[in-house]
């Protein structure tokens, strides 16, 4: 919101402050100002220069040289406006003026030969508008040489000051400046009212009828006849220019001029295209088309409130009136609406056209019912000031129900136990007084407040201690060096996935946080997803189900950028439907965190000690047992593993405890890939580690060191290659006497010597017993036997 | 006789040692003085030979000669190995070390943790919730009317009438204080969304801090110490910082928290807008209607709570141009931090 320092120097005194105190104590009260524009800073160099003379330039069609007199001498200057002409008055920015719009320097340039000492200025270099076309050509009795500051009134401040929502009563310059008197201590002057009425009865002419009162509790109107429309004049121009508002015409120009004074949203009606001069307020039955005054036609719903006259909608009440019954240059009679309408009605109007005004955002805010009649009132004076015209006797008020200020008791000792320090009584009574609200005091105790209806944010002590806090400056609330911590046990609740990010991070895999928001074929990659109903684009239209295309995106992304080698994880959350009935409650969605490990591209770099190696799947599970390990799972959970495709992978593995599958992973499918544009293997595993969560490890028990020493066995026999190491393991294990503790693979191989479809595969038995020294024939014993069994079970051989 | 013999041997031996060059000349060396059918080692036989009276004074020379002989070829012996090490198990030492894979958290990961630890040494504890959250969570119960205007304060992402993505932590405070009775001291960090455009400055999802002290005895002035002593923990001691009047539903009175902007010193520029201040987190008392959804005794007990943005303090500190490197996973972003 704009808002404007002379403007608001006509309703309180401010003019012994600066600029900077004004900013500084506004945004430290809680009315924040974002920008400054100080006209005298901005326009500080730009003088009124005399065009003597225009000549043509030698090397350039469209310049001019002229001869500009600033006052004390004359100067030459280039310029490229086809306008420009001797005698007229300009505005004239010197060698070094800072032009405000583009920030540049004016210098002392050579232009295609000629020398320019300053430059002639349009409006949009000005940003006064957006013109271009030529020079801005000033009243030509204004002098040579003077500052157009004073010249062209540009001596104003502009704010621009963000208003918080619960802050109705501060969206205009009465309401900022109300703040400013309970700031600054000093008095508000609201704008008196003299008015000459005829002796013709408002309610004569014209009448009004309610009948929406939930939605329209309040609606005063005043009539005035025989105006003349025309322009405005330039003080009222100005006041709207300042704050970024185009002038229309006279009539509409006081109503915005009040919108932005009091804050109270009014609407000038043509009282003669008023059907029946009569006002009805009513909601629509059905859905219709609405021509507004911007000449766009709205669809409006069922339901939507609405001005009529006797026969037709005439304005979207609160938002914007109609074309069909607009002040023209032709109106004669007018009659001004003044009314309160309830908030949730205009916001859901302005919500559903998607329209939203100066008007609308006011009134969903909350404007004040009381003020009705006093702006109406503002505005006949005003009109019939500007406009001619005489102002019909009284005000046609129709307030069935009147909204009651509302009554508040305020205790001295809870300001003291919710700030942390005392503020004053008198101080706490000058403020609320400040702000306009009415005291009375209970006892030694306690205050009665009675808050007007422009603040209907105030409605228990809390907000009323709020105010007391901001307006005395929340700088002086004390700072406590010291707290209590109470001694319950502590929770943290995300300690788990902490640990897991350090241990995978550790492993040398960099974390990456994808947006959950994918595409619904990324997401129905792995599951069944869930929509938003509002999504920005397609490629954000669902929840992710699993942190796979998040990756694989990455991993595409880097492959993009030219790097080929990725070891990639993320924590994240993933969404599910659970059915595909109408989510109605948490029971149909399931939101759990999963994490995923990512290996692509080389695991070895070829190195002056080492040869390339690329990342396999038994890198892969590698990294999955070692974080199994490393969170003390091992031992609970159990390996699938599919050696043939799924939806997503060529083979894969799975993690599961107690039947309940907590991790799937493998090498990723060409197809897959390729609809990821990628075009090199990768290996992803992803657990859920919500699930995980869960698990409660198996509590650690301390081994002590072996005393006795081990006896370690090798052998190599030549298997079919379609035997699995893993069942010979168990074999050898089940098989095996108790004294054979661990079994190891050390060597596979396949070549044409062992014979087709024949591999080797090696392994080292260790034996030990915790309490003697083995003998070397109990173990040969064993060691042959298992050789003997393994060979004839796997119809395997002894290599040579 | 013998004493010749002895000189002769010596000589020649102090000859030979000085012309060795070589390891394996050494070896020669040896065997010609030291082994088993060397000079040195032969000339102790002539000692059978001797009378009782003379033994022990050749014993003695002998001994002399052989110590000394061989203290020579020892020294000699390290001489030669030193060189011979020197030049056949040359070492070049300037070869680059064996790689060892670093991995890392993500800076976004590794700030969240920095904010962690310094409230739970404040004796806060870590709670979470759902980010798929329900109307009544995110909006109802923290006071924010049906048809309020405080709503477009956040864009929001809907599921349907009932659901949608958080637009912020704080409905992690109810789901909290739904569970237990004050004293409540926790902070809930976790991901929202906003249905805002992606550029530059912005992102449809990001990381929040929220924290919530509910108890008897809480008051702004203790709000104040507890958030001052976290940015300095946080930024350096010297921070300067203020607090703004501004409005949440769920906090009454509600303020905002700026730190002198650390890129200018408070001077003003681009990133601080030429205020001087860069906003760091929301705060407030917490609005005695929480407490009414929550059934907590307005009367009885009070709070505070405040949520600031992980996104746009790591921005900020780390002086990052682009919220969506963070959302890239460019390892060459990630593997900075």
């Amino acid at each position: 919101m704009k808002i404007s320092l002379n403007w608001l120097k006509q309703y309180i005194d401010l003019n012994d402050l600066t600029t900077k105190d004004i900013v500084d104590k506004l945004t430290m009260s809680g009315l924040e100002v974002e920008d400054i524009v100080d006209e005298n800073e901005l326009y500080k160099n730009f003088i009124v220069a005399e065009v003597k003379s225009v000549s043509k330039h030698p090397n350039a069609d469209k310049l001019s040289v002229c001869e500009v007199f600033d006052g004390k001498e004359t100067l030459q200057v280039i310029c490229g406006a086809p306008n420009v002409a001797p005698g007229q008055k300009v505005v004239f920015a010197p060698i070094g003026t800072l032009i405000p719009n583009g920030n540049f320097q004016i210098k002392k340039a050579k232009i295609r030969g000629v020398e320019s000492n300053g430059m002639i200025c349009a409006e949009d270099e000005l940003l006064l508008s957006e013109d271009h076309s030529g020079i801005m050509v000033l009243n030509s009795t204004l002098q040579a040489g003077k500052p157009i500051t004073e010249a062209l009134n540009l001596n104003d401040v502009i704010f621009e000051i963000a208003v918080t929502p619960n802050r109705p009563d501060a969206l205009s310059h009465v309401g900022v400046a109300r703040d400013l008197s309970a700031i600054f201590n000093r008095d508000l002057h609201l704008p008196e009212i003299v008015l000459k009425e005829s002796k013709i009865k408002a309610n004569e002419i014209a009448s009004v009828e309610i009948k929406d009162q939930k939605n329209c509790p309040r609606y005063s109107a005043k009539v005035v006849l025989n105006v003349q429309i025309k322009e405005s004049p330039e003080w009222l121009k100005n006041r709207l220019a300042k704050i970024g508002l185009r002038p229309i015409n006279n009539v509409v120009d006081v109503t915005n001029f009040i919108l932005h004074e009091l804050g109270q949203p009014l609407h000038a009606f043509d009282l003669d295209l008023l059907e029946g001069k009569k006002i009805i307020v009513k909601s629509t039955e059905q859905e219709k088309e609405f021509v507004t005054l911007d000449s766009k036609v709205r669809k409006l719903p069922q339901n939507t409130l609405m001005i009529c006259d006797a026969k037709r909608e005439v304005a979207i009440a609160g938002i914007m009136g109609g074309e069909n019954s607009e002040i023209n240059p032709s109106t004669k009679n007018i009659l001004i609406e003044s009314a309160y309408f309830n908030p949730s009605s205009i916001r859901r109007t302005s919500k559903a056209l998607q329209l939203s005004t100066d008007s609308s955002y006011r009134f969903e805010r909350g404007a004040d019912p009381s003020i009705t009649k006093y702006a109406a009132e503002r505005a006949a004076q005003l009109i019939s000031e500007l406009a001619g015209g005489e102002v019909a006797e009284g005000i046609i008020d129709v307030y069935p129900k009147i909204i009651e200020r509302k009554e508040i008791s305020l205790r001295y000792s809870r300001v003291t136990k919710i700030l942390g320090y005392e503020i004053s009584k008198e101080k706490i009574h000058q403020i609320l007084s400040r702000l306009g609200l009415a005291l009375k005091d209970l006892d030694d105790n306690s205050l009665l407040v009675s808050v007007p209806t422009f603040r209907p944010d105030i409605e228990r002590e809390i907000d009323l201690i709020e105010e007391i806090a901001r307006i005395n400056g929340y700088d002086n609330i004390p700072v406590v060096p010291k707290i209590n911590i109470t001694l319950e046990k502590k929770v943290d609740q995300q300690k788990f996935e902490d640990d897991v990010r350090n241990i995978i991070s550790s492993f040398g895999f960099y974390e990456m946080i994808n947006n959950p928001l994918e595409s619904e074929w990324e997401a129905g990659l792995t599951g069944n997803p869930i929509f938003l109903a509002n999504p920005q684009s397609a490629e954000m239209s669902c929840l992710r189900t699993s942190l796979l295309g998040g990756g694989l995106n990455s991993v595409k992304r880097n492959l993009n950028y030219g790097i080929r080698n990725m070891m990639l994880f993320e924590i994240g959350n993933v969404f599910e439907r659970k059915s595909d009935l109408l989510i109605n409650s948490f029971d149909d969605i399931s939101e759990k965190q999963n994490l995923i490990l990512i290996l692509s591209g080389k695991e070895e770099e070829k190195t002056w000690y080492s040869d390339e190696k690329y990342f396999d799947f038994y890198s892969l599970k590698g990294y999955v047992n070692s974080f199994t390990q490393k969170i003390s799972l091992d031992n609970l959970l159990t390996d699938l593993y599919y050696s043939s495709e799924n939806e997503i992978y060529s083979y894969y593995f799975t993690k599961n405890f107690n039947n309940q599958l907590v991790g799937v992973g493998g090498k990723v499918k060409k197809d897959v890939l390729s609809k990821f544009d990628i075009n090199q293997d990768v290996f992803v595993f992803e657990f859920d580690l919500s699930a995980l969560k869960k698990i409660t490890p198996d509590v650690k028990k301390y081994i002590e060191p072996l005393k006795f020493p081990k006896i370690i066995r090798d052998f190599a026999l030549i298997f079919d290659r379609s035997v699995q190491y893993l069942d010979v393991k168990n074999f050898i294990l089940e098989r095996a006497s108790k004294l054979l503790k661990k079994v190891e693979l050390f060597d596979i191989f396949e070549n044409e010597t062992l014979g087709s479809n024949k591999k080797s595969m090696a392994f080292t038995l260790e034996y030990f017993d915790e309490s003697r020294t083995l003998t070397e024939d109990e173990v040969e014993k064993d060691f042959n036997y298992l050789i003997s069994e393994i060979s004839k079970k796997f119809n395997a051989k002894l290599r040579g | 006789m013998l004493d010749e013999i002895i000189n002769q041997i010596q000589n020649e031996f102090e000859k030979d040692i000085n012309e060795a060059d070589s390891l394996k000349k050494l070896e020669e060396i040896r065997i010609k003085y030291l082994a088993r059918n060397g000079s040195v080692t032969l000339l102790f036989d002539k000692l059978k030979e001797t009378s009782k009276e003379e033994k022990p004074i050749l014993g003695k020379k002998l001994n002399e000669l052989r110590n000394s002989v061989t203290e020579k070829f020892n020294s000699k012996k390290e001489e030669l190995e030193k060189s011979e090490t020197a030049s056949k198990e040359f070492i070049d030492l300037t070869l680059p070390g064996k790689t060892v894979k670093l991995g890392s958290k993500h800076i976004l990961t590794q700030t969240l943790e920095e904010i962690k630890q310094i409230f739970k040494s404040m004796g806060f504890s870590v709670f979470e919730g759902p980010e798929l959250e329900s109307d009544y969570y995110n909006f109802e119960a923290l006071n924010f009317p049906a048809d309020h205007p405080a709503r477009d304060m956040q864009d929001t992402f809907f599921i349907n009438e009932k659901f949608l993505l958080r637009t912020h932590t704080s409905p992690v405070q109810i789901r909290v204080m739904e569970s237990m009775q004050p004293p409540v001291r926790a902070i809930m960090p976790g991901r929202v969304y906003r249905n805002e455009a992606i550029n530059a400055r912005s992102y449809c999802t990001f990381q929040q801090v929220e924290g919530l002290y509910v108890d008897t005895d809480v008051t702004f002035a203790e709000l104040k110490g507890t958030l001052v002593s976290f940015a300095k923990q946080f930024y350096g001691s010297s921070l300067k910082y203020r607090f703004r009047p501004s409005f949440f539903p769920f906090t009454e009175p509600s303020a905002e928290m700026d730190i002198t902007c650390f890129i200018c010193n408070g001077k003003g520029c681009r990133i601080c807008k030429n205020s001087g201040w860069l906003e760091i987190l929301g705060c407030g008392m917490v609005d005695p209607n929480v407490f009414k959804y929550v059934n907590y005794d307005s009367e009885k007990y009070i709070g505070y709570a405040f949520g600031m943005g992980i996104e746009r303090i790591t921005l900020l500190k780390y002086g990052i141009n682009d919220i969506r490197l963070f959302f890239e996973n460019d390892l060459r972003f990630l593997k900075q931090f």
